[in-house]
């Protein structure tokens, strides 16, 4: 004890490289904090987009595609599943409820979502979190429009505000459905999904603002239909893009899944969002490995930071060791003094490290959550964290047994008196 | 630093404090060898004793070997051939760790220059021995507290006042800094002092009034002195002044 109090006042004596020391290895810490919990919020917020839904129904093409398009709002449907085939399913009598999805045009760089009112009764994501309304309601009229957190923050869109679709995708867009403006009649809470992302209409409202479209084209003025007359039209969809499926009973879903990929009027796919998801984290997880071996070797170069610093004290502490070897300190004490300092300094590193990684996603977690949808819980240190501080203590220590060695060689060959 | 309050027993003298080998020598060196790794031999004493109490003076000139002899009597560097017996103990007997414990429990040092730990305080370089060694922090106790005792040390050594006492070592002049060096060689009553050229970088009346104390404070707790020096005049003020260059056979050949 009395020899860690003297590793202690010895680095005291020396607190400036032993502040740069603490703080490299600090930020090294706080580097890996931050990385492994982008890493597992990153993966949470994955696997919460959705969930709830048994099966994603769409046209055949891959998996990852139609989980990609139809959860993430990434990329596009290759075709369209029949309203026909749409209904057979939906009808069957194990399907306890469908969301229907039409997507293909956007507002100002969000996807429009056309849907029906189950969507918000039936869709769920993180676990059993439905979606809450921050304010307002589902959408009753044909041009009522429900909008993500994201889209009505970032536009600062109000209940009541007009939204003007465009058609297509893509943040400019130089054809829009003017002549059919929507109301703003609900704002959803934030999710941390690509809801917030998302402007929700409902189906009929799709097909009502295409209704006097052909070939990506209004038509010519004079055979236009205007926002009125288009509520005395049929209005229900030929098609959609896709639809999710909840099962009655859970044990149902492969023998639906099963049967829908083998359907002979239509070429379709069903995928069970839970292996999709895992699969694309397959795929997008390799990086955020990456990352991690980057910071890992961040931090074993913090630790050699701190191991040159020890070895280059040294020199000027022969004398500091002679004097102690000559009062009587032991191997073992000169051996302690010096693993103490490493372990010391790769401790108070460590703790500053941690410190510095909560501030800093303390300070960030309202930044990736607006901006990538990421949502960081700051949550207590996990037991894999803490392994590896330990781990990176534990290394600090073995590193320290090299200066412990040198010191003890010098003091052999110093003797007791050595010239400075 | 922790201190042992022992109920204050009667200040003994060293001879009775310690009965083990009391008929022994303080030192002892029969047939010793050593050189350097590499280097011909450097030293080469056929005997040298101390007797318990003496105070021995041994000049040579620098490079003669003194302080090498000196770390042979540390139990630091071992030599090629012969023993070296410190208070009847044979070194090469002793394992590294013994011989550490050896010369911690024993031995106080006294070197030319920086002596101290330039982060610990007066006190706390005075108290250092007190760390390491048992025997010694024991032996401190009987006289009162840790710190009571490392003050008085410094007061006989005349450093007595508490603003000296409470400086930061770095800013003790040289002079005072020996004084702080030989007060820690003294904590705990070891039996054998050894001062390498203590005195050297002091002009010559400080050296003296150092010397004096230094000899007086051992007379008061019967420790053995080996003092090591260039200065011939200091000799005649020990019981025993010898030259290295008489004792050392290595160079004679």
């Amino acid at each position: 004890m009395a020899t860690l109090l003297l590793a202690l006042r010895s680095i005291w004596n020396r607190r400036t490289t032993a502040l740069l020391t603490i703080a490299a290895i600090a930020i090294s810490v706080a580097l890996l904090l931050g990385v492994q919990k982008m890493r597992t919020s990153a993966k949470e917020s994955f696997a919460n987009t959705v969930s709830g839904v048994d099966l994603i129904v769409g046209a055949r093409s891959g998996p990852l595609n139609l989980l990609l398009y139809s959860v993430f709002r990434v990329g596009d449907a290759t075709a369209n599943v029949s309203w026909d085939s749409y209904q057979k399913i939906a009808r069957h009598p194990d399907v306890a409820w469908t969301i229907p999805i039409s997507l293909g045009d956007s507002h100002r760089g969000y996807r429009v979502l056309g849907t029906t009112p189950d969507y918000f009764r039936h869709y769920r994501y993180a676990g059993d979190r439905d979606l809450a309304f921050a304010s307002g309601k589902p959408f009753a009229d044909l041009y009522d429009t429900v909008l993500g957190a994201d889209v009505a923050s970032q536009l600062g869109y109000k209940l009541g505000d007009p939204v003007v679709i465009a058609h297509g995708l893509g943040h400019v867009s130089f054809a829009e459905h003017k002549d059919k403006p929507f109301r703003v009649v609900g704002i959803l809470a934030r999710t941390g999904t690509p809801v917030d992302r998302t402007v929700h209409v409902s189906l009929e409202a799709i097909t009502a603002i295409h209704i006097d479209w052909q070939s990506g084209m209004q038509a010519m003025p004079g055979q236009r239909v205007d926002a009125e007359q288009a509520r005395a039209m049929e209005l229900t969809p030929t098609s959609i893009t896709a639809f999710m499926v909840g099962m009655r009973s859970k044990v149902m879903t492969f023998t639906m899944q099963r049967a829908v990929n083998e359907y002979r009027m239509e070429p379709l796919l069903a995928i069970i969002p839970g292996v999709a998801l895992s699969q694309l984290w397959q795929l997008v997880g390799v990086a955020d490995t990456a990352l991690m071996v980057i910071a890992g070797f961040v931090v074993l170069a913090g630790l050699l930071g701190m191991l040159t610093a020890i070895l280059t004290s040294l020199n000027e502490r022969r004398r500091e060791m002679a004097i102690l070897r000559s009062v009587g300190a032991r191997a073992r004490h000169v051996f302690t003094l010096l693993v103490a300092e490493a372990g010391l300094l790769a401790t108070a590193g460590v703790a500053a490290g941690v410190a510095v990684a909560y501030l800093a996603m303390w300070a960030a977690a309202p930044l990736l959550s607006n901006r990538y949808g990421i949502f960081v819980q700051i949550t207590g240190l996990s037991r894999y964290d803490l392994a590896i501080l330990a781990g990176i203590v534990c290394a600090a220590l073995l590193m320290g047994l090299l200066p412990a060695w040198r010191a003890y060689r010098n003091t052999l060959s110093d003797g007791l008196t050595i010239r400075v | 630093m922790s201190q042992h309050a022992i109920p204050s027993a009667p200040v003994s003298t060293a001879a009775d404090a310690d009965t083990s080998g009391a008929l022994a020598d303080s030192v002892e060196l029969r047939e010793v060898e050593f050189g350097w790794p590499g280097k011909p031999l450097l030293l080469k004493i056929e005997q040298f004793r101390i007797a318990r109490g003496e105070r021995v003076f041994l000049r040579g000139p620098s490079g003669s070997g003194k302080s090498t002899l000196l770390g042979l009597i540390g139990g630091v560097l071992t030599p090629q051939a012969g023993s070296v017996r410190i208070l009847g103990e044979d070194l090469a007997r002793l394992g590294a760790s013994e011989r550490d414990r050896m010369r911690g429990d024993h031995i106080g040092f006294i070197f030319q220059m920086f002596n101290l730990i330039p982060y610990l305080s007066v006190i706390e370089n005075v108290v250092l021995p007190a760390q390491f060694s048992a025997t010694r922090r024991a032996r401190a106790a009987r006289r009162g507290p840790l710190a009571a005792e490392a003050a008085r040390l410094l007061q006989a050594l005349g450093l007595g006042t508490e603003e000296l006492q409470g400086r930061p070592v770095t800013e003790l002049s040289i002079g005072q800094q020996q004084r702080v060096a030989a007060a820690r060689a003294l904590l705990g009553a070891p039996e054998l002092i050894v001062a390498d050229e203590p005195t050297s970088s002091l002009d010559h009346d400080s050296r003296e009034h150092f010397l004096q104390l230094l000899m007086a404070e051992c007379r008061e707790q019967g420790s053995t002195l080996i003092f090591v020096s260039h200065d011939t005049s200091l000799g005649a003020m020990f019981d025993r002044d010898l030259s290295l260059a008489d004792l050392n056979r290595a160079r004679a050949r």
